[in-house]
């Protein structure tokens, strides 16, 4: 057996590229459906166990879908936005704590999330160097923000713009860094964490104000010589809120009716979590709660029929390949025909042949399922990456 | 035999006893209150089961105190913060704090709370002009607010620490019994002349005359300052509308401001607000001793 296996691989050898061909082929047939589901396991994993650490949502009602992934995964989607009295209502009740939550801005491609601190006891946060955001403007990134931005405590970040032609709109904030989180592995790596009142400066709902003779002379506009009120010219909306300035920042208006994207309600019970589901069964009411479990488990079916799919097709594709080695080996025997024959006349049973070409069979099929746990490790650790971006982008 | 057994349980006592000192000592709550009322209100309901914190220096009125980075990162690591409301912390938005550790002790009366006339008025580019509108924030000077601040206080106390609960009660039911009598002493007081003609250094009694119906008539006047001319020009056309005898002031005024006001036969009387730590004394002691200075012209 141990000559067979030394034939065959002598013969493979000789033929590499024929050999190199049918390993890839093997190996991709096979790691192509192991490499889906594992990425598919991996997000359901990753999305379940967020999910199932946060057991309500409010929010605006309309699409569950977006309403979950914008608030646990930080998704790009749009969502509406609803009023910070949505959190007052459901601490309010008595039977929940309410978390509000504003994801709508992105700072260099990083979601700007801005939260009480609630937020990182909740989700188990804790700065892995420096400290937690203590006054406006102050942020805190997630492990892979900070990596991805290349900046740590001490530096500064620039808001982006969100009314490039609005000539009323706020200018970006420049907002200093405080600290970096501990990795944890989840959507919170990616944001940079603002508290909410810096989150609604951005907004433009709140402001500073300077001496007059601080404010910066107007130039002429092409339309003729500016004209401004006294008033108006003691007006600078900040780019940077320092200790100076910090006093000088105020908000207009309820800050109940101030935007937010969702709230987090974390109830005391399961009776508790009940009664406060049952406070939004009004269709008419423009909140909506929901459960992001269930939410998260509809959109995985979704995901995993489109992967039974997926499945389908590849399996169809691997019987083609097979058929097609199996091709290739019949006619590869043609073509030994004199090989074959000379090992007849050197005494040997038709047995041997088989033994053979069983020899090379399998040693091509321990090649390619080598190469196949190779490509599968290698890609292992990208399995959440992948199934965030393809299940959530 | 009796003799060991008496022993035994005189030693699992000490023992239990002493590993439940530990216990105290080890899970104490962190209390930090924006001004003295709440210090004291906690001081008392807690008793040892907490450390209360007052981040506000001595010397500094706790209603413009703007606190700094280490005093934020020191209330974000407290198990409660509690503030007075009505408008009294205006820092809060300037600071991120848990929001979930916050208590408002003035939320009960919030449809009670006194808003200030004559907000300035300005405008912000195209916005056109608003005001930026304020709230009248010494609420514990009507002794009955105070109580209910005291309610909150207890009821946060509770929520935190459940097996509290019988202890705290107590306490609030002694602290409620102080601030009543207090209210009732000074509804007693001044029901005896109402009506009566008085002046303020500041705004800050707004509760205190609704409350005790007082007829109150407010100057923007330091202790420590020699108003200008022009204050003491108004001082005189308001004391020919509103004949009053007497000046309340938050703190003693200098000598030569109080001999002023006596030429003129106002009366300078110290009723303090107390809004910061005393340096003798409790908030009880020093509002008792208000009272006591605000009997003198009601018993004129």
């Amino acid at each position: 057996m141990r000559h067979d296996f030394y034939l065959a691989w002598r013969h493979l050898r000789h033929h590499r590229i024929r050999t190199l061909i049918l390993v890839l082929c093997l190996s991709l047939i096979g790691a192509l459906p192991l490499g889906l589901h594992r990425m598919l396991e991996a997000g359901e994993y990753w999305m379940t166990r967020r999910a199932e650490a946060t057991p309500l949502l409010v929010g605006a009602r309309g699409s569950s879908v977006d309403l979950t992934l914008g608030a646990l995964y930080f998704s790009e989607a749009g969502v509406p936005t609803i009023r910070m009295q949505e959190a007052d209502r459901v601490t309010a009740t008595g039977w929940a704590d309410g978390l509000p939550l504003y994801a709508r801005h992105r700072v260099q491609g990083q979601p700007l999330v801005g939260v009480t601190l609630d937020y990182f006891d909740f989700r188990g946060l804790a700065p892995a160097q420096g400290e937690l955001p203590a006054i406006l403007g102050d942020c805190v990134l997630g492990a892979e923000a900070a990596e991805h931005l290349g900046l740590g405590p001490g530096d500064t970040l620039a808001s982006s713009s969100e009314n490039a032609f609005d000539l009323a709109g706020t200018y970006p904030l420049k907002l200093h860094v405080t600290g970096v989180l501990a990795k944890a592995h989840s959507p919170d790596d990616n944001a940079v964490f603002v508290d909410l009142h810096t989150a609604w400066v951005i907004e433009g709902l709140g402001h500073g104000h300077v001496d007059p003779q601080a404010a910066p002379t107007l130039t002429e506009s092409p339309f003729g010589p500016v004209a401004a009120r006294g008033a108006d010219m003691g007006l600078l909306t900040y780019t940077e809120i320092t200790p100076e300035n910090l006093a000088s920042f105020h908000f207009h208006g309820d800050p109940a009716t101030y935007p937010i994207s969702a709230v987090i309600a974390l109830p005391h019970d399961t009776r508790a979590a009940t009664l406060l589901r049952g406070r939004y069964l009004d269709e008419k009411s423009e909140t909506e709660i929901v459960r992001p479990l269930d939410v998260t488990r509809s959109l995985l079916q979704n995901v995993f029929r489109v992967g039974a799919l997926f499945d389908g097709i590849l399996l169809l594709v691997g019987a083609i390949a097979l058929f097609l080695v199996a091709l290739v080996f019949s006619l590869s025997l043609r073509l030994r025909q004199r090989e074959i024959e000379t090992i007849y006349l050197l005494g040997c049973a038709r047995l041997t042949v088989a033994r053979l070409l069983f020899a090379e069979i399998l040693l091509i099929g321990l090649f390619a399922a080598a190469v196949c746990a190779a490509v599968l490790a290698a890609a292992a650790p990208y399995a959440s990456d992948l199934a965030r971006h393809f299940i959530l982008s | 035999m009796p003799i060991l057994r008496v022993l035994s349980v005189v030693f699992t006592l000490l023992a239990a006893s002493a590993s439940g000192a530990g216990a105290i000592g080890e899970s104490r709550l962190k209390i930090m209150a924006s001004n003295y009322p709440l210090a004291y209100f906690a001081e008392r309901l807690a008793g040892p089961w907490a450390t209360v914190t007052l981040p506000v220096p001595v010397d500094v009125d706790p209603a413009y105190w703007q606190p700094d980075v280490k005093a934020v990162g020191t209330m974000q690591k407290a198990d409660l913060i509690l503030l007075n409301g009505a408008d009294y912390e205006k820092w809060l938005v300037h600071v991120a704090l848990p929001r979930l550790k916050r208590v408002d002790t003035s939320a009960g009366f919030r449809d009670r709370l006194i808003r200030i006339e004559n907000a300035v008025v300005h405008s912000h580019g195209p916005a056109g002009q608003h005001s930026h509108e304020g709230i009248a924030f010494t609420t514990w000077l009507d002794f009955d607010q105070a109580a209910q601040q005291a309610d909150a206080v207890a009821k946060a106390l509770i929520a935190r620490r459940p097996e509290l609960k019988t202890a705290v009660l107590e306490a609030l039911k002694a602290l409620q019994a102080g601030l009543a009598d207090l209210d009732g002493e000074l509804k007693r007081i001044t029901s005896a002349r109402p009506g009566l003609p008085l002046l303020a250094s500041h705004p800050v009694y707004q509760y205190l005359a609704r409350r005790y119906g007082l007829n109150l008539k407010t100057v923007h006047w330091e202790p420590g300052e020699m108003p200008p001319a022009t204050e003491w020009t108004g001082l005189d056309k308001t004391l020919a509308q509103h004949p009053a005898k007497t000046m309340l002031w938050e703190a003693q005024p200098s000598p030569a401001v109080s001999d002023k006001l006596s030429t003129k036969g106002v009366t300078s009387v110290v009723f303090d607000p107390c809004a910061n730590r005393p340096a003798s004394g409790d908030f009880l002691a020093i509002m008792k001793q208000n009272i006591e200075n605000l009997k003198t012209p009601f018993q004129r």
